[in-house]
């Protein structure tokens, strides 16, 4: 278990790694960003002006307007929650998920590991975008279906590194200590090996979240993802892929949002691998 | 920026060009054979065949295929097609068609009376999956009377009788007797008695028609027509630019936006004119909440449809008060209007009982929000912007909307003919002739049925019934006034707008002379100058 002493230590390892820190700082802005949005943002994000439809940047609209005069920029620090939300959700759900069904592999082995790790490679065989365009076409398309089936279909990448974690730590001395002293299966479970398994969670869970941004940006770029009024980058770029030649502003600024997220949390992901993994730092 | 850099190198060329051929595109040219015109679309058909067909994209080919008995003029007149003339009896009952005797199929077989009277038969006909039986079910009588004469008799007078003798009811016979319709492949493949002939159809890729030498207004002086299905009007738009599409419907945005440079007014000419169509919010009569009138009036005066028309459409439309389009003879501009009013809709949720406000600002009535959903077809964003624009607007007077986008097969089949819907966001597109008997006598509610709203009034269905029984037209046209009166002040439907047909045509193609029925249906006397055609079909 991780103490007080060695908290900070990871702290200060972590600040001192650039990829990290920069990521952090990253995400942090945009965590900020997301909670402070009714301040930040200058305009009701949903106010439709058919006076000023499509003005590119200027002092009022700092980021233009789209197709129905509302203000791009106040949309997407709006936009910044959704995107965030969903992340944290799916990522959540995948990464419980994932852990779960890794550990019970892992730690039980035989016909249930074979079992579960045949689900596994049954639901990798089906492509991402595609399974989750599937679903909600089933489902219906809202914020909380897009994050329940992105957390739905992306445990499987967790669930197999906690099972490859947990085949190694099983065999160690303190589990069988453990179970010298007549801990039971789910006491050494989640008390004994999990917490010895969770740095590569972490990382993954990181980089789980940026890879749930992409996706959600890209349901609502369809059109299947976050609905009308509610703005999010995907869906105001979806206006920007009609109007790029003569909007670009519709593209750039929440490209670059989009960009910057997936960024950010995939340099913290990076970082946070040399800290806590350093043996696996070439074999990526 | 680059790109501004390049728009101007671009915007010098262009000047450099212009001023080089201004002289040249002054010449007169005689018309001469050749060239294809590609046509880009987002709908692809589903079939060929006028009867069996239900959406635009497939009438728009069709009609290139098959010619009827009768036409629309420029003006709107009716003229001959296949028939060169006709009579009408003294009591109205029944009209005897004179065909041309040069209109041939494809194989060179003459095209005569036995091959409308096998078409008219095949569209009554039960197991006909057609939309358009109705209008044909009011006829007696039909008889080839000799090779050219047809004759149809009528049970009772029916004004709408001649309009309906289009391609609808024409099929060569000696290919199609004796097999099923809607088995046969010739669906996808017809052939037919008009300008064009079908070639090939790739599907989701490209249809090509070639022109018919032996069609009876003369051969088009195009060899080919190619229409090309993109299903995205940003990709559509940059196939245009590249040069790979000659013509295609622009959107308000692209007409007035993106098309406004010297590149596109150099290399395309533009086009407007009212479509004979219009866009409508519609209420489902079958829910509690909507059959209140008031609730209808007071989401009437909420919605400001000239900032839907300046803001969707850009102005390039017009502000819909019935289900005609104005400039048309059965419009009548003189009904109750809902002016933009939140405090005159406020008033009447009050009224209707709809007056407690719940924390969110959501009405409340017996513990119910007033919460409801619109639903609008995938694919156009006019609608989608349109419904967004109504959703803000409701929520300023206490409603709360939610808009779903569903595709077009999904949203027929499983939500409007089940009628499991609160409020649709949807177009019609009408004909010339303003019966519309189908779309709301109280008759027409069953499944597949054009009344799907389930409106019911006593006095719209007199109408309804009376409008089609006299040629009157000074009597019509009271009739039809006096309907849409009615429609105004009950309010099944807001009818928000006629959106402006925008097609654009590469300036290569000659002859076009736009009308109120539009620009193509002189489509077999476009021609291209020898020095500018491109392309060539090979045999």
């Amino acid at each position: 278990m991780m103490e007080r002493n060695t908290f900070y230590a990871f702290v200060k390892r972590l600040w001192r790694n650039k990829l990290a820190a920069t990521g952090l700082c990253i995400v942090m802005l945009l965590c900020a960003i997301a909670a402070g949005a009714p301040i930040i943002a200058p305009y009701n994000c949903n106010a439709i002006d058919v006076k000023s439809i499509l003005l590119p940047p200027s002092f009022q609209h700092i980021c233009g307007t789209d197709e129905l005069g509302r203000d791009v920029f106040s949309r997407m620090v709006y936009g910044s929650r959704i995107s965030l939300a969903v992340g944290f959700v799916a990522v959540g759900i995948s990464t419980i998920l994932g852990t779960l069904i890794g550990a019970i592999a892992g730690y039980f082995g035989k016909w249930i590991d074979s079992f579960l790790m045949r689900c596994v490679d049954t639901m990798l065989c089906i492509p991402d975008i595609f399974l989750i365009l599937t679903v909600i076409a089933f489902v219906g398309e809202n914020v909380f279906n897009i994050m329940v089936v992105i957390g739905f279909t992306s445990w499987m990448g967790v669930a197999r590194l906690v099972r490859a974690e947990f085949l190694t730590l099983k065999e160690r001395e303190f589990v069988l200590a453990a179970r010298a002293a007549g801990a039971g299966d789910a006491r050494i479970i989640f008390i004994h090996i999990l917490p010895n398994a969770l740095g590569p969670v972490f990382v993954s869970a990181v980089l789980g979240v940026a890879s749930a941004v992409l996706v959600e940006s890209a349901l609502s770029f369809l059109g299947l993802g976050v609905q009308p009024p509610d703005p999010s980058w995907g869906n105001i770029l979806m206006q920007g892929k009609d109007n790029i030649e003569t909007a670009w502003w519709l593209s750039v600024f929440p490209g670059c949002a989009i960009l910057l997220t997936v960024l950010g949390y995939n340099m913290l992901g990076e970082g946070l691998q040399d800290i806590l993994q350093p043996r696996l730092k070439n074999t990526r | 920026m680059f790109s501004n850099i390049a728009r101007y190198v671009l915007l010098f060329l262009c000047i450099a060009v212009i001023a080089g051929k201004r002289a040249e595109s002054k010449t007169h040219h005689d018309p001469v054979y050749g060239d294809a015109l590609v046509v880009g679309t987002i709908g692809e058909p589903s079939v060929l065949i006028p009867m069996l067909a239900t959406d635009s994209a497939s009438h728009d080919v069709a009609g290139l295929i098959f010619s009827g008995l009768i036409k629309y003029d420029t003006d709107l007149s009716i003229i001959g097609d296949l028939a060169s003339s006709w009579d009408i009896s003294p009591d109205g009952l029944t009209i005897t068609f004179h065909l041309r005797k040069d209109a041939f199929w494809e194989d060179g077989t003459p095209c005569t009376a036995h091959d409308v009277l096998y078409g008219f038969k095949t569209i009554t006909d039960p197991s006909t999956p057609t939309a358009y039986a109705e209008e044909f079910k009011q006829v007696l009588r039909a008889e080839a009377v000799d090779d050219y004469t047809f004759r149809v008799t009528y049970r009772e007078r029916y004004a709408p009788a001649l309009t309906s003798w289009g391609n609808m009811a024409v099929l060569p016979r000696h290919v199609f007797e004796g097999t099923l319709l809607q088995t046969s492949p010739l669906v996808r493949k017809p052939m037919g008695n008009g300008p064009f002939r079908f070639k090939e159809w790739i599907p989701g890729d490209r249809l090509v028609l070639g022109a018919s030498p032996s069609y009876f207004l003369g051969r088009p002086y195009l060899d080919a027509y190619i229409c090309r299905f993109i299903p995205d009007p940003a990709t559509l738009f940059l196939e245009l630019r590249s040069g790979t599409i000659d013509f295609m419907a622009l959107t308000p945005l692209q007409y007035a936006r993106q098309t406004a440079t010297d590149f596109f007014q150099k290399n395309f000419n533009k086009y407007t004119y009212p479509s004979f169509s219009y866009t409508y919010l519609a209420f489902n009569f079958l829910h509690p909440w909507f059959q209140d009138k008031r609730v209808r009036q007071a989401i009437a005066h909420a919605i400001d449809k000239k900032e839907i028309v300046e803001g969707v459409l850009l102005g390039l439309g017009e502000i819909a008060t019935g289900p005609y389009v104005p400039h048309t003879w059965p419009y009548n501009p003189d009904v109750p209007q809902y002016t933009f009013d939140q405090q005159r809709a406020a008033a009447l949720l009050d009224a209707a009982g709809w007056h407690q406000i719940d924390t969110d600002g959501v009405r409340i009535k017996d513990g119910a929000r007033f919460e409801f959903t619109i639903l609008t077809n995938m694919g156009n964003s006019l609608r989608m912007n349109t419904a967004t624009i109504i959703q803000w607007r409701l929520a300023q007077i206490g409603i709360k909307v939610k808009i779903r986008v569903i595709e077009w097969s999904t949203l027929i089949n499983e939500f409007i003919d089940k009628k499991r819907f609160e409020a649709l966001l949807l177009g019609w597109s009408i004909g010339v002739d303003p019966d519309q008997y189908d779309i709301w006598h109280s008759s027409k509610v069953r499944n597949k049925e054009l009344n799907f709203i389930s409106y019911n009034n006593p006095e719209v269905d007199r109408l309804l019934e009376a409008g089609r029984r006299t040629f009157d037209i000074d009597e019509r046209k009271r009739i039809y006034g006096t309907f849409q009166s009615i429609l105004a002040e009950d309010v099944p439907y807001i009818f928000l707008y006629v959106p402006y047909a925008l097609p654009i045509v590469h300036r290569r193609f000659h002859n076009i002379h736009p009308s109120p029925i539009g620009i193509t249906y002189n489509l077999y006397r476009w021609y291209v100058p020898r020095d500018m055609q491109r392309y060539r079909l090979s045999p």
